[in-house]
């Protein structure tokens, strides 16, 4: 399914609309490149799970978490060179745990993403502003979900 | 002598304060059930605690035991760092012992193998196999990292009785439960236990058996060479 955006306002809007959908264990993978908005995605999505307060990059801490109606985990693969890394952020066990995952530059690490996971491409259109979002629904846990997603998050974009 | 332990490789956190007469006290919190962990939250306050309770202080420590996993990295991080930097502050030595075999110990009296099984997430686990012997238990297997169904295989090829424990072999009880000669060992055996690692480690202090701080790592068996290709990577 495909979106588009005019701003980062209405990025996060749209991100924001995810957010009901999300629930304990969910995996929410980040893809575009540098500027392409992969965190203002992730705010919008924090802040439609109830996270008051800023969310910032996690490029320099790689994992910020925040407290929601579900913990939030905000993670940044951009500074590893290597899928140990991750391992020995405990990646696997922020999955586990209580809350929702959304990992910038995940599609680099694919190998180490759970089968179960959205994936949220973003790219930039013709005005600096505007995004093109597409969102992928990967694995058993979101099957048959797509129809019902796209009519929630179209809403109100019009 | 005064003993501190700790074990914090699954989403238990531990601690006891032990004498050459035992346990003196000890805290646990938290369980499989728990929604987050709470390593880095509950340790410190739990020895601060317990040392009031004992009435003890952390200046009269002979020496330090830490449950080294493997298992949970988030606890493992905080259990072991928090042993290491106590014993270079207190000068003391350190024992470490791998939480599996705190596990399978206590069960020692049996005649089947005892099998512990640490969620390793992702569908895997941490296990080994141990065989009783008189006094203890004795490790047949490395210390393995794979999926509950490996293990069920592993099991169903030896073709002996074997006791199952830790929070993996409750998490993923469905995959031995079609084996015959398994039997669990309850909920009175899933995490790494505390007394085990007080009578595992005085007899090491005993004979000086133990490490200087930065000797003392966590197993780690979640390992890949996998570098990440950062085509896009700008």
């Amino acid at each position: 399914m495909k979106f588009h955006t005019a701003s980062a306002d209405e990025t996060r809007a749209l991100a924001a609309r995810l957010a009901p959908h999300l629930q304990a264990g969910d995996v929410v993978v980040l893809v575009g490149d540098l500027g392409s908005g992969k965190t203002t995605f992730a705010q919008g999505v924090a802040r439609g799970l109830g996270v008051e307060g800023p969310v910032t990059s996690p490029s320099f801490t790689l994992v910020q978490q925040y407290e929601g109606r579900l913990p939030v985990a905000h993670v940044d693969v951009y500074r590893l060179d290597r899928i140990q890394e991750l391992h020995d952020l405990g990646f696997e066990e922020l999955v586990d745990g209580a809350g929702v995952t959304l990992v910038e530059w995940g599609d680099a690490v694919a190998q180490a993403m759970p089968n179960d996971r959205v994936v949220v491409k973003l790219e930039a259109g013709a005005e600096d502003d505007e995004r093109s979002v597409a969102l992928e629904l990967l694995g058993a846990r979101w099957h048959g979900a797509d129809a019902e997603i796209e009519r929630r998050l179209s809403e109100g974009s019009a | 002598m005064l003993l501190l332990a700790i074990d914090t490789a699954t989403r238990r956190v531990g601690a006891a304060f032990a004498s050459d007469h035992g346990v003196l006290g000890r805290v646990e919190v938290g369980g499989p059930g728990d929604s987050r962990p709470r390593h880095a939250e509950a340790l410190v306050p739990a020895i601060e605690y317990l040392a009031n309770e004992c009435a003890v202080r952390l200046d009269q420590l002979s020496a330090i035991a830490v449950g080294t996993g493997p298992g949970m990295f988030t606890g493992l991080r905080v259990g072991v760092t928090t042993a290491r930097a106590l014993a270079l502050a207190l000068r003391v030595p350190l024992i470490p012992i791998a939480s599996l075999d705190l596990l399978a110990y206590p069960l020692r009296h049996g005649r089947s193998l005892v099998v512990p099984a640490i969620d390793a997430r992702r569908n895997e686990v941490y296990y080994a196999i141990y065989r009783p012997v008189p006094g203890g238990v004795q490790r047949e297997s490395a210390y393995e990292l794979g999926t509950p169904e490996d293990l069920a295989s592993e099991l169903e090829a030896r073709g002996v009785d074997a006791l199952l424990c830790g929070d993996g072999a409750v998490r993923f009880a469905d995959a031995f439960r079609h084996l015959d000669r398994v039997e669990f060992a309850g909920t009175g055996h899933v995490a790494p236990s505390l007394s085990a690692l007080v009578e595992l480690a005085i007899p090491r202090f005993e004979r000086e058996q133990f490490c200087a701080a930065d000797e003392v790592r966590p197993i780690y068996l979640r390992q890949s060479d996998a570098e990440i290709s950062w085509e896009g990577k700008m």
